[in-house]
C-alpha cells in the first residue's frame, strides 16, 4: 500500500528528462537544433547523476526510462498487484493528460510570442492537405475538392454525350485501321454471333472494367503510402522478435541426466522455463520506432529540414 | 605511452594530446603521444593479426545453458530478410551494390548494414533526443551479448550468425559506438587529425567489418595489413565526400564537419559556413579537400585487386560510383550549401561495366605489387 500511495503522490511532472526538454522549448526555436545536444550534455552530467544518485522509488521510475531495453529493465513493475497497476495506470493516463494540456497552452504562448517578437514562422495552412490516392494528381483540401468535383462531372457529361449523341451521329469506328467491332470480328474469323453484342452490355462491361481498375490503382496507393509510415524495422507492430526463446517466450532448460541407476525409467522431459529476455511474451521492444510502430523522420526527411 | 589497447572505450582525458604535425610529438611532460593515424594504424595491425591467428575459434563462445526451440532457423532466415528490406529501403544504391555479391555475403552485409544504422539512428534518428550514455552503454553491452551468442532481438540474430560464420572481430563495432559518443557533445573539429579520427569511428571501422566478408583472395601475395589499411581508406574516402557533400545540411544543423585550422588558413570561418555563399576562397578550399579526398580513394584502389574474385565487382562498384559524388560537386561550382552533388542514374549504370572491367584484374604477383609481403 505504501508503494502505490508513493507512485500517485508524484503529480508534478518534474522528472529530470521533462524538466530538460521543456526548458529547452522555453528557451526558442532559434537553439532548437543544438537543444538536444545540449540537453544531452547536461542530462548526461548533472541529472542523471543526480538520479541515480537519489534513493527515490519514484526518480528511478521516470529517470530510468532508457531507450534501450536490457534483460533487467523488463522486470518493472513486477512485485505490484492487480489493483495497483490498475491504479498506476489510470493515475499515469491522467498525467499524460494533463501534459498535453500543458503542451498546447505552451504552444499558444509560443505562437503569441513569436508574433511579439516578430519571428516569422511558417504559416501552417487553415486546411491541411490530403495527398491524393491517384496517383500524378496534386493534394487535395476542401478547397480545391469543389475542382475536382467539376473536372469530374464535365468529363463524365462530355463522355456520355460523345458515347451517346456524337459517335452514332458521325459513324464513329474506333477499331484498329478504321473498324467497327463488326469488322473485327470478322477479321478475327470469330463466329458472327459474337458481333451482335447489346451495347447496354458492352457499355456496362466496359464500364466495370474501368471502375474495377481504377479503384485497384487507388487501393495500391493506399498501402504504399501506409507501409511507407511504418517503421521499417518492426514492420509497424513495434516490436521485434526475441532472439533467446525465438519468439516463442520459454526456454528449455538442458539437464544433464544420469543414466547409470535409471534402470528402464524413460527419460523425463527437458524442463521448460520463462524467457528472461522477454519475460515470456516473446517479443522485445523495437529501439527504432519505441513500440510506436510509425516510421519516423530521418535525417534528410523535410520535416526536420523543410529548407532542404 | 599513451596507445591504449582498447581506446575504443576510452575518452581522451585532454582535448589537445592529438598532436598536429609530426608522427610521433614528445609532450611537455616527457610522455610520447601519438596522432589519431598512428593510433588507427594500430587498430588495422591488431585486427589483420586476428584474422591470421583464426581467434574465432569455438572455444571462445560461452556454452549456452539454455538451448533454442526448434523454428529458431526460419526466425533467422526472416531476420536476414527484414535486414535486406531495411537496406533496400534507406540505402538503395548500397542495395543495388549487394546484389552483385554472392547470396551469403550479401546477408553477412545486410545484417552489419542493419546494425551500423540501428547506431547511428541512436544518436542521430527519431529518438536522438532521448539518447543518453546510459543507452549507449547498454547498446554495447548488447553488442558484447551479440558476440557471445546471446543475441537481444531478432536483428541481433541476424548478426550474431553473421559474425560466427565470419570472422568479424568486435573492435571496430565497439569502435563505432564510441564515434556515437563522440558525436553526442563534438559539433566542431580543430584539425584534420581529430576528423581522421572521427572519420575512422564512423567509416573506417565499416571498412575494417566488411574485410573479413569479402574475404582475401587466396592467389593474393599482398599482406593482410595492407588489404585492411586499403579498406580503411576507402571507408574514409567515403566519409569525407559525405562531409564534402553536406555541408549545407550539416551547418543548418549546427555541425562543421571541416578542419578548423584549415578554415582559417583559407580566410574562412563558421559564419562564412552558416552564410552559405560561395566565394573564390571557397573554391579553393574545397578543391584542397577534394585533393584530399581522391588520395584516400587512390589509396584504397591498390587494395580492392587483393579481395576475392566474387567480392571484386561490388567493391569496385561502390568504389567508382562513390568518387563521382566528388566530380559533382565541382560540377557544382562547388556549391555544397544548397545544391545536393547528385550521381544521375545513367552515370551510376556506366558505372557497373567499368567496374565489371577493374574486376577482372586479378591480384596482385609477387613481382609486381609493392604491397606484397617482403622475401
Amino acid at each position: 500500500m505504501v508503494f502505490s500511495a508513493r507512485i500517485l503522490t508524484v503529480s508534478h511532472p518534474t522528472t529530470p528528462l521533462c524538466w530538460s526538454h521543456s526548458r529547452c522549448y522555453l528557451n526558442g526555436k532559434l537553439k532548437s537544433n543544438l537543444k538536444w545536444r545540449s540537453m544531452a550534455a547536461d542530462a548526461g552530467a548533472s541529472s542523471f547523476a543526480a538520479s541515480d544518485g537519489s534513493d527515490s522509488l519514484d526518480d528511478k521510475n521516470s529517470a530510468a526510462f532508457c531507450i534501450i531495453e536490457g534483460p533487467e529493465t523488463v522486470q518493472d513493475f513486477e512485485k505490484m498487484e492487480l489493483q495497483e497497476i490498475q491504479d498506476n495506470i489510470r493515475s499515469r493516463r491522467n498525467k499524460i493528460f494533463l501534459q498535453m494540456e500543458e503542451v498546447r497552452r505552451l504552444r499558444v504562448r509560443q505562437r503569441i510570442k513569436n508574433k511579439e517578437l516578430g519571428i516569422i514562422e511558417e504559416q501552417e495552412n487553415e486546411l491541411p492537405n490530403f495527398p491524393s490516392f491517384i496517383p500524378f494528381l496534386p493534394p487535395l483540401n476542401s478547397a480545391n475538392l469543389k475542382q475536382y468535383y467539376a473536372t469530374c462531372f464535365s468529363l463524365i457529361a462530355g463522355i456520355m454525350l460523345f458515347g451517346g449523341l456524337l459517335a452514332p451521329t458521325l459513324e464513329l469506328k474506333l477499331g484498329l485501321g478504321g473498324t467497327s467491332y463488326e469488322d473485327f470480328i470478322h477479321n478475327m474469323h470469330l463466329p458472327m454471333q459474337l458481333s451482335e453484342v447489346d451495347p447496354i452490355v458492352a457499355s456496362f462491361s466496359g464500364g466495370a472494367v474501368g471502375v474495377i481498375s481504377a479503384l485497384m490503382v487507388v487501393e495500391i496507393n493506399n498501402v504504399k503510402l501506409q507501409e511507407h509510415k511504418r517503421c521499417k524495422y518492426c514492420l509497424g507492430t513495434g516490436y521485434l522478435a526475441c532472439a533467446r526463446c525465438s519468439n516463442t517466450g520459454s526456454l528449455v532448460l538442458i539437464q544433464p541426466v544420469s543414466t547409470i541407476n535409471a534402470g528402464d525409467q524413460p527419460l523425463s522431459p527437458p524442463k521448460a522455463e520463462r524467457c528472461s529476455n522477454c519475460s515470456g511474451s516473446g517479443k522485445v521492444m523495437c529501439p527504432t520506432c519505441l513500440c510506436t510502430g510509425m516510421a519516423m523522420a530521418s535525417e534528410h526527411d523535410p520535416r526536420i529540414d523543410p529548407f532542404d | 605511452m599513451v596507445a591504449n589497447s582498447n581506446y575504443g572505450g576510452s575518452r581522451l582525458e585532454n582535448g589537445s594530446i592529438l598532436s598536429l604535425t609530426s608522427s610521433v610529438l614528445a609532450s611537455p611532460a616527457g610522455e610520447i603521444t601519438l596522432t589519431s593515424e598512428q593510433k588507427v594504424y594500430d587498430v588495422v595491425l591488431k585486427q589483420a593479426a586476428l584474422v591470421k591467428r583464426q581467434l574465432k575459434s569455438s572455444e571462445d563462445l560461452e556454452v549456452k545453458p539454455d538451448i533454442v526451440l526448434p523454428g529458431s532457423l526460419s526466425l533467422l532466415n526472416e531476420a536476414y530478410d527484414r535486414c535486406g528490406e531495411v537496406c533496400a529501403e534507406y540505402a538503395k544504391t548500397f542495395y543495388l551494390g549487394t546484389m552483385l555479391m554472392t547470396p551469403e555475403r550479401r546477408k553477412a552485409i545486410w545484417a552489419i548494414y542493419v546494425w551500423c544504422r540501428r547506431t547511428d539512428e541512436l544518436v542521430d534518428g527519431p529518438n536522438a533526443s532521448h539518447i543518453t550514455p546510459t543507452a549507449l552503454d547498454r547498446w554495447e553491452a548488447r553488442l558484447d551479448d551479440i558476440f557471445k551468442g546471446r543475441p537481444f532481438d531478432m536483428l541481433d540474430a541476424a548478426l550474431s550468425d553473421t559474425v560466427s560464420r565470419f570472422p568479424v572481430d568486435i573492435q571496430p563495432f565497439k569502435d563505432m559506438i564510441e564515434g556515437m559518443r563522440m558525436d553526442l557533445w563534438k559539433s566542431r573539429y580543430k584539425n584534420f587529425d581529430e576528423l581522421y579520427l572521427y572519420c575512422y569511428y564512423v567509416a573506417g571501422t565499416v571498412g575494417l567489418m566488411s574485410v573479413p566478408i569479402m574475404g582475401i583472395d587466396p592467389e593474393s601475395q599482398a599482406t593482410t595489413e595492407s588489404v585492411y589499411n586499403a579498406a580503411l581508406a576507402l571507408g574514409l574516402a567515403n566519409q569525407l565526400t559525405n562531409i564534402l557533400r553536406d555541408v549545407g545540411e550539416d551547418a543548418r544543423r549546427g555541425r562543421v564537419y571541416l578542419p578548423q585550422d584549415e578554415l582559417a588558413q583559407a580566410g574562412l570561418s563558421d559564419e562564412d559556413i552558416f552564410a552559405g555563399k560561395v566565394t573564390d576562397k571557397w573554391r579553393n578550399f574545397m578543391k584542397k579537400q577534394i585533393k584530399r579526398a581522391r588520395k584516400f580513394f587512390d589509396d584504397a584502389e591498390s587494395g580492392v585487386t587483393e579481395l576475392s574474385a566474387a567480392s571484386r565487382w561490388p567493391v569496385w562498384a561502390a568504389l567508382v560510383l562513390y568518387r563521382q559524388i566528388l566530380d559533382e560537386i565541382e560540377a557544382n561550382d562547388y556549391n555544397n550549401f544548397t545544391r545536393r552533388a547528385y550521381v544521375s542514374k545513367p552515370k551510376k549504370f556506366i558505372s557497373l561495366p567499368i567496374a565489371y572491367a577493374k574486376a577482372l584484374v586479378p591480384p596482385s604477383s609477387r613481382t609486381s605489387n609493392p604491397l606484397v609481403k617482403a622475401g
